[in-house]
């Protein structure tokens, strides 16, 4: 039984250095001083940090994501609350094939929707630009919402809804004042994982983007120039930081969001 | 009796199921009215389409005079309690309380008197501002409860509200209710599958089968005088004996009941209707009485073997099989100061009374 247990846990230990080596180094060289990307260290220094705020064409590039990230999530979202609640409250004919072709994008590869959307696109004559890119990305996030979504209404007692009903409401001011509140958590989940998703995504960005790049697809431009790179690590290391912030915040509100309405935890992300 | 709710000819099929069969009944102002019968038999779905939250398929539904057809469950005279009760988790107790009057062109000062005095009514004085998550099985339903009587319905539905609740608090909220209904004087239509909470609370009782109503009574006539069998056999217990009709003259009809021999019964002790050919007599347990030695009988004896002996305290119940025939009969007794409880095996007498019997052909 010892031995077994010890296994485990070394296999345990390994996958954690694994999985997250890669993203301890991304600060320890983003503060090393030195061009070049290896051990050992030269000395602490900020520039790195300081060269990232004289490029414009990064700052444009942040930007571009955070807009399309932002439309992708919250697009995404209300088709997943659409889809979701129609899945998960009514019965209509051809109701799982049609469920079934719009979780579709969750297994194709992603280069075979953006080839296909690139060349669709070209063809109707619609001009690549950062819309483009957020068609792309709700096509490939919506899924993930339906998912999260669907959940959440299925843990939603039916007779809430009606009861709000039976008191004199509205389906509309039922929804505003019952379901939303109590889909919240799995709203909030929604938004996070789309706007994450939309963020890093690079293969549907790299094809479909114009002549705006967002922020991997800039990334990879960079990688070519090695002088480039210690502050490419330096944006990375903004970005983890930023990332988890992200996911605390988003957590505790899911958390807060369950407590109050005394629901059983379903899991989040933490 | 004037008629809050007429309920005519109602049929609904859910795709080829048939939910509701031909559903005829006229429901009373202030009455307090049960809809009894086994789990599938169509209960919620009858209540449903009184609220308004199913359509029909065949049939009209009047509430207080007004044909409900097309009229959307927001726009009904009616409040539900649902059977999970339905509380908004998100709202604290006095805001689910106060749902219903959000359209209400009340002041809010005056709309937090009627949330507290529904509160109160319903025994959960100051409980206004805890979580509604927060409240245990029996606080609920009073929520609830409240809730659904606060907007003064026409008629409150309420689907197997005490389903969910133990055995004390079930009994304590059941005589709660019946006086919170006489109290506020609305229509009740409560839906259950416990006999005994049908019997104590109820004006009249609709017993269902298979989505029909099979009968339509007050407590007293539907335990003493079942149409069928069926019925019989759903309320409390019930004795039954082969029985074969000899002859009807008139209002009398002289039955031939195995091990008892002949009875001469009122037509009213046939209450289904039928009186000719093989079928069965039945008597309830309480109407068989122990002879117990030196006592003598009212009305006649039959003897037999005691098989069964169950002591619940204050009864005690015995399966005695009569002579002539091999069906135990189940009787109550009160164990009355100095009455001994027999023992399996011993012979004893019954006093039965032709006048408790039922016939059904
Ligand atoms: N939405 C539905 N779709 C299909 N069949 C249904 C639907 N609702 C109810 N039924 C069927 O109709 C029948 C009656 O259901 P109903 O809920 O009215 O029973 P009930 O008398 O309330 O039973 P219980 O005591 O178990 O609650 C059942 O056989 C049920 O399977
Ligand atoms: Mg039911």
């Amino acid at each position: 039984m010892r031995s077994k247990g010890t296994g485990f846990r070394a296999y345990t230990i390994a996958y954690l250095i694994f999985l997250y080596a890669p993203i301890v180094l991304l600060p320890i060289f983003a503060f090393n001083n030195s061009t070049i990307i290896a051990f050992p260290l030269a000395g602490f220094t900020t520039n790195w940090f300081r060269e990232l705020a004289t490029i414009p064409a990064l700052h444009h590039a942040v930007w571009n994501s955070l807009v399309i990230a932002v439309s992708t999530s919250i697009l995404s979202t209300c088709l997943g609350v659409f889809a979701a609640r129609a899945s998960t409250r009514y019965d209509f004919p051809g109701k799982g094939p049609i469920i079934g072709f719009i979780m579709l994008p969750l297994v194709l590869p992603e280069i075979i929707v953006a080839v296909s959307l690139l060349v669709v696109l070209l063809g109707i004559g619609i001009e690549l630009s950062a819309w483009t890119v957020i068609l792309g990305h709700v096509l490939i996030c919506t899924p993930f919402s339906i998912a999260i979504l669907n959940s959440a209404f299925q843990s939603l007692d039916k007779s809430l809804e009606e009861a709000a009903i039976d008191l004199g409401e509205t389906r509309w001011s039922t929804f505003r004042l019952i379901t939303f509140p109590l889909i919240m958590p799995g709203i909030i989940s929604s938004l996070l994982i789309s706007f994450t998703i939309s963020l890093d995504e690079f293969i549907i960005a790299f094809f479909l983007t114009g002549t705006q790049p967002t922020l991997p697809v800039y990334i990879w431009s960079q990688l070519r120039f090695p002088t480039k790179l210690p502050s490419i690590m330096a944006l990375g290391t903004i970005l983890v930081a930023l990332s988890i912030t992200l996911l605390i915040i988003a957590e505790y509100f899911r958390r807060r969001g369950i407590a109050r309405s005394g629901g059983q935890d379903a899991g989040g992300f933490l | 009796m004037k008629p809050i709710i007429q309920i005519r000819d109602v049929h609904k099929y859910y795709g080829d199921y048939h939910a509701l069969r031909g559903i005829n009944v006229d429901i009373g102002e202030g009455e307090f009215f049960s809809l009894l019968g086994p789990s599938g038999c169509g209960k919620t779905t009858l209540l449903r389409t009184i609220a308004g939250f199913e359509d029909l398929s065949q049939g009209t539904i009047h509430i207080d005079g007004r044909l409900m057809e097309g009229v959307p469950p927001n726009k009904r005279p009616t409040n539900m309690v649902f059977q999970s009760y339905a509380i908004f988790p998100h709202l604290t107790v006095a805001e689910n309380v106060g749902f219903g009057l959000r359209r209400d062109p009340r002041t809010p000062a005056q709309k937090a008197a009627a949330v507290e005095e529904a509160l109160e009514m319903v025994g959960l004085k100051g409980y206004g501002g805890r979580a509604a998550h927060a409240l245990s099985g029996g606080q609920r339903q009073r929520v609830a409860l409240a809730r659904a009587l606060i907007l003064k319905p026409r008629v409150l539905l309420l689907d197997e509200p005490l389903s969910a609740l133990d055995k004390k608090l079930r009994e304590q909220m059941q005589s709660e209710l019946r006086r919170l209904q006489r109290q506020v004087g609305i229509t009740f239509i409560l839906v259950t599958h416990d006999q005994e909470e049908a019997l104590i609370m109820s004006d009249r009782i609709a017993v269902m089968f298979e989505g029909q109503i099979a009968q339509l009574a007050p407590p007293q006539e539907l335990y003493r005088r079942p149409v069928t069998r069926q019925v019989a056999e759903f309320i409390g217990v019930m004795n039954f004996l082969p029985a074969s009709v000899a002859t009807v003259n008139g209002a009398r009809i002289d039955v031939e009941v195995a091990g008892l021999g002949t009875v001469e019964l009122a037509a009213e002790q046939c209450p289904g209707g039928a009186r000719s050919g093989k079928g069965s007599v039945g008597f309830r347990p309480e109407t068989l009485t122990i002879l117990f030695e030196g006592e003598t009988p009212r009305g006649r004896v039959a003897e037999g073997t005691v098989e069964e002996v169950t002591y619940y305290g204050d009864m005690t119940y015995y399966g005695v099989v009569p002579d002539g025939v091999d069906v135990p009969l189940t009787i109550s007794m009160r164990n009355l100061v100095g009455r001994r409880v027999l023992e399996r095996g011993e012979r004893t007498r019954v006093a039965w009374d032709p006048a408790a019997l039922v016939l059904f052909c």
